[in-house]
């Protein structure tokens, strides 16, 4: 009966319905602008899907099935094999090549996409030295891939996108417990098949999850390369033809394909719970490689650097050379210094956030929260352009209750509380990245052995202290990770920032654009190679803190 | 400590870009890059005194002062193209004003028939030929482009960018839809490649070989022209530039414009239209085509001696509405054509 509860277990009552409400709440707000959308998509498009399913849906559809599949195809490769190598292997340069693999996440897609297409075109470098070589006298005379091509866009999403398989995958093989490698090696397994891969499926499947949905929702390679995926008609039903319900409606598709993968996920996740407490947990020997092994795993490593990030950097850096644009120093300082703040901020938002759904849901939370919660990471499935529409409705619908509640009071509130300050960023950016720091903590969640929750339960103590005296410790790499992944997003971060920002604010991502918009790769590339440079201040840190981890 | 040290230092910095409101501003959301757009402000600053804010974005800038409905702080918009202009209109988010300068600047075929938007700049669509491989007579109209003279030999922009949509929705309007989807067809059969890359990059391909025949703004021949990049300049120097349908009783080239209004809800309306007066005055028109090689919209204003040296075109005098009006029928060819 609850009369006879004492005060302290009311008390403890309200705080468990309090832990329960955070996430609720929280995914709540996450969850509004896709609701949003969601709204908007509801209307009337005017019988437009006729048109549409009789000309272009189809392709659009197919393009976008063919990008993803390209693009996680290679990402898995380079993604998971280097992960392994660097994780199990001695290697010539195997120190460098651990943190160079995560360089290319720092690379814009799209401007890794000009700088190519000024390389590899027919008026560049590569081809105008095979027609010397060779003696060919036009494009007629010899066949050469073309690189604004759907395999292009595969090509240049691969090698920036690989480095989120790579950092979730690299975090859970040097995890695994080594007890389970010295078993498969007992019985004379190939380890890297029948126990590395297996135990790191979760992390690989949450990262190949994240690289799928960064593939459907970009715009700026697509448009580059005029490669006609779902993204690409949605501005064409939008812009176009006037039609913002129609261009939602599709974009609901898109979201539709991301549902699915995160179902796929989630399937993998459930029942798959690895984890070892027992005491002899030692870190994993790594095995030295013979010279010709060596090398190649050298040049596999390599490979990946030099596509994703060496190449795209030298040819920036010439471009930025052959400039005499008068670049105002004091001016980049202040918007690098602006891009760093806005990062921060939002990557800080995004763990404080990702990390409390994340645990809540796993520890305390009903079938339906966790549902929830996963649903509430599915920003990241929409287009960055759609999403803010979806952003702007639900904080013009705050705003506008915000202003009509102050009128009760003042008579001469003017502007509401979100629209055009940075607050509204800030959730634009949450709503879009909480699955790069959501993902990367639930993988993390389910290698903590349970056992251990257990004995803490045991001993007496509250949910409180085992969160921060076991969970936090454990999942600290993983938070750590999804923090700087969100990080570079948010730095990278172009059409939401474009479209929601204050007056005069200007990021990097920005300022580069309005060149870039005109293909004046000249004077865009100092700041693209800024905006490469600061990302590789997260991964420095990444470094420090991810190096030799111990469980 | 430290690290909530920083976050509120951070956080307290951050807003500082929050909306503040004086006098003398005027708050401007704009399609324009701003490195094309700010000499035309500071100008207008050193005029009057009155001090701009500017947020910069190609797309969905209707759609958030949509949603700030009331409290948004905006006070003018502006923009490239006339299809963006109408967005505005159609979501009633444009004030209409009176202004004796703006009505006696802007010509009546440049503005919205209400006073709620104003042309201010034009942009030609003009076709450039290899200057070795092309006898430039042999192209006198844009519907030359659909002969079959021209097979495997025309690059092109994708059709849905907003330049080639305005262009098909000014074909329809001169010659009817189904004479424009057969134009349309034709002319994607000429194609020398898969539509790509910006105005640029058509220019480049005639250069290289890969075309003979392109169709840009009339802006990028002089940014070319005179582009830092030395290989750019021999792009431009390959090319004669084809201003089209010039004939005497022809209807004149597709032109575009890009242009301006005041926001509905503006709270500093008087800047916004003097701002708007400003763009259409003496100095500002002859800035159009000194900075971005664009045609003045006040016709008072002679074009800029480069524009003239190009030729005297003559425009396409339908009501530029119609353009936008026709935009969502000229996409929907452009989708069926596959250009």
């Amino acid at each position: 009966m609850v009369t006879s509860l004492t005060i302290t277990e009311k008390f403890n009552q309200i705080s468990i319905d309090i832990w329960h409400l955070v996430p609720w709440i929280l995914s709540f707000i996450l969850i509004g602008p896709v609701i949003c959308l969601f709204i908007t998509a509801s209307g009337d498009s005017g019988g437009l899907w006729d048109h549409l399913y009789q000309t272009v849906l189809i392709k659009y559809v197919l393009n976008t099935i063919k990008l993803m599949v390209g693009v996680s195809i290679i990402v898995l490769i380079f993604g998971v094999g280097t992960a392994w190598l660097v994780t199990r292997y001695e290697f010539i340069g195997k120190k460098v090549f651990d943190w160079m693999l995560m360089l290319p996440a720092a690379c814009p897609a799209y401007l890794v996409a000009y700088a190519y297409t000024d390389f590899f075109e027919y008026a560049g470098p590569v081809q105008s030295l095979l027609r010397n070589f060779f003696g060919w006298q036009n494009a007629q005379h010899y066949w050469f891939p073309e690189i604004r091509s759907l395999g292009g866009a595969i090509l240049v999403m691969s090698f920036v996108l690989y480095p989120y398989v790579y950092v979730l995958a690299r975090t859970s093989f040097l995890r695994s417990p080594s007890s389970f490698y010295e078993i498969g090696k007992l019985y004379n397994k190939n380890i890297f098949f029948s126990v590395g891969l297996p135990l790191a499926r979760p992390a690989i499947i949450a990262g190949l999850a994240l690289v799928c949905m960064e593939v459907i929702s970009d715009f700026g390679t697509v448009e580059f390369f005029t490669v006609e995926t779902l993204t690409l008609g949605i501005f064409n039903v939008w812009l176009g033809m006037n039609n913002l319900v129609a261009a939602a409606q599709i974009s609901i598709i898109a979201f539709i394909f991301v549902i699915a993968l995160l179902f796929i996920e989630f399937k993998s996740r459930a029942n798959r719970r690895f984890n070892d407490s027992s005491q002899r947990q030692t870190i994993i020997k790594k095995v030295s490689l013979p010279p010709l092994k060596s090398t190649f795993s050298a040049l596999f490593c390599f490979f990946p650097i030099f596509m994703g990030f060496l190449l795209p950097v030298i040819l920036l850096l010439l471009h930025s050379f052959k400039t005499s644009y008068h670049q105002d120093w004091s001016i980049l300082f202040n918007i690098v210094w602006n891009t760093i703040l806005i990062s921060s901020l939002g990557a800080i938002s995004i763990i404080v956030i990702s990390s409390s759904t994340a645990i809540i849901s796993f520890y305390k939370g009903s079938k339906i929260l966790n549902k929830f919660t996963d649903l509430a990471s599915t920003g990241y499935a929409f287009p960055g352009t759609m999403l803010s529409i979806g952003v702007l409705v639900f904080a013009g619908f705050i705003d506008k209750s915000y202003v009509s509640g102050m009128n009760l009071i003042t008579e001469n509130s003017k502007f509401g509380l979100l629209s055009g300050t940075v607050i509204i960023l800030l959730l634009a950016y949450v709503a879009r990245f909480q699955a790069v720091g959501y993902g990367s903590i639930r993988s993390g969640l389910t290698q903590v052995p349970e056992n251990l929750i257990d004995a803490s339960y045991t001993m007496g103590k509250s949910f409180t202290e085992t969160l921060t005296q076991i969970i936090l410790p454990l999942i600290k790499t993983s938070i750590i990770a999804g923090g700087l992944l969100a990080f570079v997003d948010i730095m990278k971060e172009l059409p939401m920032t474009l479209l929601l920002r204050p007056f005069n604010f200007e990021t990097l991502a920005t300022y580069t654009y309005q060149f870039a918009h005109d293909e004046l790769i000249e004077q865009a590339s100092l700041p693209a190679l800024l905006i490469i440079l600061s990302g590789l201040i997260p991964v420095i840190f990444m470094n420090k803190f991810l190096r030799d981890i111990k469980i | 400590m430290k690290l909530i040290q920083f976050l509120i230092i951070t956080v307290l910095y951050i807003l500082s870009f929050g909306h503040a409101s004086f006098s003398s501003e005027v708050n401007i959301y704009s399609h324009r890059q701003p490195f094309l757009i700010n000499p035309f402000l500071e100008a207008f600053t050193n005029k009057t005194g009155i001090k701009t804010n500017v947020v910069y974005s190609t797309k969905g800038l209707a759609q958030r002062l949509k949603s700030e409905g009331e409290n948004s702080p905006a006070d003018l918009v502006l923009t490239v193209d006339i299809g963006r202009l109408y967005i505005y209109e159609d979501n009633k988010l444009l004030l209409p004003i009176e202004s004796k300068i703006l009505t006696e600047n802007i010509p009546s075929h440049l503005r919205s028939p209400q006073n709620t938007w104003f042309g201010l700049s034009k942009r030609a669509r003009v076709i450039v030929v290899s200057k070795d491989r092309v006898n430039p007579s042999q192209i006198e109209r844009i519907e030359d482009l659909a002969n079959p003279e021209w097979r495997g030999r025309i690059c092109s922009r994708p059709g849905s960018h907003v330049y080639n949509r305005a262009l098909m929705a000014s074909i329809i309007a001169a010659n009817g839809e189904s004479k424009a989807e057969k134009w349309a067809k034709s002319f994607v059969e000429n194609l020398a490649r898969r539509p790509q890359g910006n105005d640029r990059a058509q220019v480049k391909a005639i250069f290289e070989g890969q075309c003979d025949v392109a169709i840009i703004n009339n802006y990028y021949f002089g940014k070319l022209k005179y582009s830092e990049d030395p290989q750019q300049r021999e792009w431009a120097k390959n090319v004669n530039l084809i201003f089209p349908n010039q004939q005497n009783n022809d209807r004149g080239a597709h032109v575009n414009i890009s242009g301006g209004g005041v926001a509905k809800f503006s709270k500093n309306k008087e800047n916004a239209i003097k701002l708007l007066e400003f763009l259409s005055s003496e100095a500002a028109q002859n800035l159009y085509g000194k900075i971005n090689f664009e045609y003045p919209a006040n016709p008072n204003i002679s074009p800029s001696e480069e524009l003239i040296s190009w030729g005297k075109p003559r425009e396409d005098k339908i009501p530029i509405i119609k353009i936008a009006e026709l935009a969502p029928n000229a996409q929907r060819i452009i989708d069926r054509v596959g250009w």
